[in-house]
């Protein structure tokens, strides 16, 4: 059944052999450099100030959903940060090697960079910003914000929420690895058929990949179930479905979305390593196997995974367009229903993707209109927003600046989305970086509502503001960047440059290319503003402290709580009387009532299982990854082990007495997401496992 | 998960979900799913209808088996502890239908298109076990 | 512009000091049934690609259903796997009524039935690969061993589960966590007689239609 392998194997060690770490490639040594520095630069203060048990107790053992959260967000940044660096080095190489007689320089022939190595870069570009960023930015702003929004103390599955982060980390470092031990596939983010079968791809770089995406996919269909039911069971008395928050409202569609079409993923990817590891026909050119077939099941995911993205964008939109206009939310009911419309109809439009696959007329016909139809829905949000605003008391904060950014980017990504959608142009510029430009807009407003959404909610979350100044000026440059490089890039489409060249051959694109790299370098100046920005917030800590409200004009439920939230979320379950509670509140003199006596409250406790699990589907995919047969195996036994195990030991909890709670609250002193959350109980501690 | 605590101390097996328990449902799904199939079977080993005809029947008794099944093994219904299996499956059955069905479709169209038997090398003929 | 109108007369609650517990039980079967939700995608994903790759010219000229499948002998399959989910229904009866004994002797009537299902579908795999017929032949005999191991491993699993089981009941009783399970398991197990009910009819009975 095993496909057997050209070159060497061991049992020991699989396919890995010290060939395989490239330390002659000079691009990759100072990657591998960049990364020891940034490791040495983070390790160094933690064992300084001995926080090992610290990091290792509070925060990787933690179930505590808005801990989860951060670490999803610090590990899409992260990963962000890398996916940037890829990109400036995609658009450094073109316009390096455009023409003939544009020079080369290391091993490469034009630009710096030899094909397979520039072919890995645009990869694991679109592999880390889709999958790896964006994806686990949301994953973790739902996470924070939205057990706080229905007046939930936690997720349903506490322990299951820290399991998906850790798989989805494992997958991240998955293709870390693959930056300095072996290769990463050279077929693109999508993985283009049947260049990722084995004869076309013997290395290891298509298996990274695959075993990459199919275990952090695992971790996000596990926190869709636990989303999904936290807001259908969990929710506090009086959150009707009619009082629900628009970002609940938008996770909630977005994660009927992670449930049901992530599983597609996973059957193109073990499809894939079917044909891979046991020599099976599904997509191979010969035999009987259907290379479309790959085509079409991973874009029946790929499709409404985009709509997984951007529909928590526009709940982020959605919430701080009215905080800053001051007005309701215009339009909720069509907001919900627009929603949800889009959800269902990402369900029948991603043939689109391949409509020169030649189905036929009736059958473009059919995916043409359905695309299109997606416009309408999305047209009423974009009204919404504007008539939100409309007559709005408005406050140009940057989280507001960068939603209306987000409107405008929607409206270019839209509107050149609906040209594509139409196969006659779709035939046209089918291929060309017109169609990169055009989702680049897309995934970009989901950026933009996610540094938006990252600045209106970190006082919540952190108890202190970040510096306007500088992260006025990181939007700034941020989107002159965007602009300077995508108006480029879709003039560069029409003069019919196509995608993924590492080497340009007509000299006339030369001019755009300049200006799209002008671009680059003010992205790069955004992104020292963004650390710029960290530095001063933090240095500054002290003299932006801020209440439960840091905006004034905040309207649900997450803001009536401390900041930062203390990590019972509530010291008493909260009442729900209106849509924008906190809004009523205000409205109504209630928002400063607190609770006039506590009552036991129940918490769960921390666990090492979900880390340990992590740790262990890494050493799974490496294993897979090398042909490690004996690591692979031993790691997928030792997780079923340990989730039998886990089952024989049913957490009970802790509870919270109602003095503690009276003592913690009077003080003011409800310790914060980074102090030490475990209650003055000293049976807690042991109870790790 | 938080207030599980105080719950506990009430007797699982009183929950509605174990009361729903009923041999009589049970036994009736599995008597409908071995029939049904039977007849199934026996209509296709003896070529009772035409092979056009046969594919939407026995089509349909997968789909009637499906319906009945989750009525009376899955035990949906609309109580307030089912109601929301019973919600999220239709939702989930929409895409079962988009996502197979457009495929088939799509490659059915292709097939026709790219694929015909007219064209040079498409005479491919299924062979026999060796 | 007009600001939220408050609830009409009497004093507004602003707090719960004694909300109303969140159903244990219910809140996990229904994260298990979103779980099978999306298990249940999975074999839309893989019958997708069946209706996809049984075309004549995917067999590569290797066998075709026709060839592979023997409804009749799979007819003992489906008898065996849908006795087994009767099996672990009539557990749940005996649930019921809180007999450990009732539970425990249904489970392992299941498990039972659940080996002689495995059994049969790896006889007939090692007949099919001893003609020839393996996955690596041809597109479509891939799609059609990926399909049944597929609900073969799920069948697995389950028994995996049901030995579990086992065990917690012997040791803990019907605790809610313990009740919990076993009502996930039942939703799993007969979860996996809606699957062989597709997987009978458009593989085993629809292969043999010419």
């Amino acid at each position: 059944m095993l496909v057997h392998l050209q070159g060497p194997w061991s049992p020991w060690f699989g396919r890995l052999t010290l060939g395989d770490i490239p330390y002659t490639n000079p691009v990759i040594i100072f990657a591998f450099l960049f990364t020891v520095v940034a490791g040495i630069a983070l390790a160094v203060p933690v064992l300084y100030y001995r926080k090992l048990g610290y990091i290792f107790r509070e925060w990787l053992c933690s179930v505590d959903h808005k801990k989860i959260g951060v670490m999803y967000i610090i590990l899409g940044l992260v990963m962000m940060f890398r996916g940037f660096i890829d990109g400036m080095m995609i658009r450094t190489q073109q316009v390096t090697a455009d023409g003939p007689h544009s020079p080369g320089f290391l091993s490469a022939q034009h630009g710096y960079l030899p094909p397979a190595h520039f072919d890995q870069i645009y990869s694991s570009h679109g592999t880390l910003m889709i999958i790896f960023a964006v994806g686990p930015i949301l994953t973790g702003l739902g996470n924070i914000i939205v057990p706080l929004q229905i007046g939930a103390r936690d997720m349903a599955f506490p322990r299951m929420n820290a399991i998906s982060l850790w798989l989805s980390v494992s997958g991240a470092m998955l293709i870390m690895a693959s930056l300095f031990i072996g290769d990463f596939s050279t077929a693109g983010w999508v993985g283009l058929i049947p260049l990722t079968e084995l004869p076309y791809s013997p290395s290891v770089g298509v298996d990274y990949w695959m075993w990459a995406l199919q275990i952090s996919s695992i971790g996000t269909t596990l926190n869709a179930i636990n989303i999904i039911t936290t807001i259908i069971a969990m929710r506090a008395p009086g959150m009707r479905w009619d009082r629900l928050p628009i970002f609940t409202w938008t996770t909630l569609s977005t994660n009927i979305i992670g449930l049901t079409a992530f599983p597609i993923l996973g059957v193109a990817l073990a499809l894939l390593g079917a044909d891979r590891y046991l020599g099976t026909h599904f997509f191979t050119g010969g035999q009987g196997g259907n290379l479309m077939l790959y085509t079409d099941l991973f874009w029946i995911w790929g499709h409404p995974e985009v709509y997984f993205l951007v529909l928590p964008a526009f709940g982020i939109i959605s919430e701080i367009i009215p905080t800053f206009s001051e007005k309701p939310l215009f339009g909720y009911t069509t907001m919900v229903a627009a929603t949800f419309a889009i959800a269902g109809v990402a369900w029948a439009v991603w043939l689109h993707h391949f409509f020169t696959m030649g189905a036929g007329p009736w059958v473009n016909t059919f995916f043409s209109v359905a695309t299109m139809l997606v416009g309408i829905p999305t047209g009423v949000k974009v009204f919404n927003w504007i008539l939100t605003m409309y007559r709005g008391r408005i406050t140009y904060t940057t989280p507001m600046l960068w939603s209306v950014s987000a409107i405008l980017m929607l409206l270019i990504g839209g509107l050149t989305g609906i040209m594509l959608a139409n196969p006659a142009i779709n035939y046209t510029v089918h291929n060309s970086v017109f169609v990169i430009a055009h989702f680049h807009c897309m995934v970009l407003l989901i950026a933009f509502a996610i540094f938006a959404a990252i600045i209106y909610w970190f006082p919540k979350v952190f108890g202190f503001r970040l510096d306007e100044h500088s992260s006025k000026r990181f939007f700034i440059f941020f989107v002159l960047g965007t602009v300077t490089v995508f108006t480029a890039m879709f003039a560069l489409g029409f003069m019919g440059e196509t995608r993924r060249l590492d080497y340009l051959y007509d000299p006339q694109w030369l001019p755009l290319l300049i200006v799209e790299e002008i671009g680059i370098v003010f992205y790069c100046i955004s992104v020292g503003y963004f650390f710029r920005m960290l530095y001063v917030s933090i240095r500054d800590r002290g003299r932006n402290q801020c209440g439960a409200d840091p905006w004034g004009t905040a309207r649900t439920l997450e803001f009536l709580t401390h900041s930062p939230v203390p990590f019972y979320n509530f010291a008493v379950t909260p009442h729900v009387n209106a849509l924008d509670e906190l809004a009523w509140r205000r409205a109504n003199g209630h928002a400063d009532t607190p609770p006039d006596h506590y009552e036991p409250v129940h918490m769960p406790n921390s666990s090492m299982i979900p880390v340990i699990i992590g740790v262990l589907s890494f050493g799974f995919g490496f294993g897979m990854v090398w042909r490690i047969w004996w690591m692979a195996g031993f790691s997928l036994l030792a997780i079923i082990a340990l989730i039998i195990l886990g089952s024989f030991m049913p957490d009970p909890g802790y509870t919270i007495s109602p003095e503690e709670m009276r003592e913690m609250e009077a003080q003011h002193r409800a310790p914060g997401i980074m102090a030490d959350s475990h209650p003055p109980h000293p049976a807690a501690e042991e109870r790790l496992v | 998960m938080t207030d599980a605590h105080h719950h506990a101390a009430t007797d699982p097996l009183a929950h509605p979900e174990v009361q729903q328990a009923s041999a009589a449902a049970y036994i009736s799904a599995y008597v409908l799913t071995v029939g049904l199939l039977g007849v199934g079977l026996f209509m296709t080993e003896r070529h009772l209808v035409t092979p056009h005809s046969l594919i939407p029947v026995i089509a349909a008794f997968a789909i009637f088996l499906l319906v009945a099944q989750s009525l009376l093994f899955l035990g949906l219904d609309v109580s307030h502890s089912n109601i929301w299996k019973t919600v999220s499956l239709m939702l989930t059955v929409p895409l079962f239908i988009l996502s197979i069905g457009l495929t088939v479709w799509m490659f059915h169209s292709l097939d026709h298109l790219v694929m015909s038997p007219e064209m040079p090398g498409m005479s491919l003929q299924p062979g026999t076990l060796q | 512009m007009s600001a939220p109108k408050s609830t009409a007369g009497g004093a507004v609650q602003l707090w719960e000091y004694q909300p109303k517990p969140h159903d244990p039980v219910s809140t996990k079967t229904l994260g298990f049934w979103l779980y099978m939700l999306s298990d249940a995608l999975i074999f839309a994903g893989l019958f997708a690609a069946y209706g996809v790759l049984d075309q004549p010219m995917n067999a590569a000229g290797g066998p075709t259903a026709m060839q592979v499948v023997h409804p009749v002998a799979a007819f003992w399959q489906t008898l065996a796997v849908l006795t087994s989910v009767l099996a672990y229904s009539l557990a749940t009866v005996a649930l019921k009524a809180g007999s450990r004994a009732g539970v425990a002797l249904g489970i392992l009537a299941a498990m039972a039935l659940g080996l002689v299902f495995l059994g049969l579908e790896l006889n007939d795999f090692v007949t099919l690969f001893a003609m020839g017929a393996t996955p690596e032949r041809s597109g479509f005999l891939s799609v059609f061993f990926v399909l049944i191991a597929s609900h073969g491993l799920h069948m697995a699993f389950g028994l995996l589960w049901m030995l579990v089981m086992l065990v917690q009941i012997m040791r803990f009783g019907f605790t809610t966590e313990v009740v919990t399970r076993l009502l996930s398991l039942r939703l799993f197990w007969q979860f996996q007689a809606s699957v062989w009910v597709c997987v009978y009819v458009f593989v085993y009975l629809k292969g043999i239609v010419p």
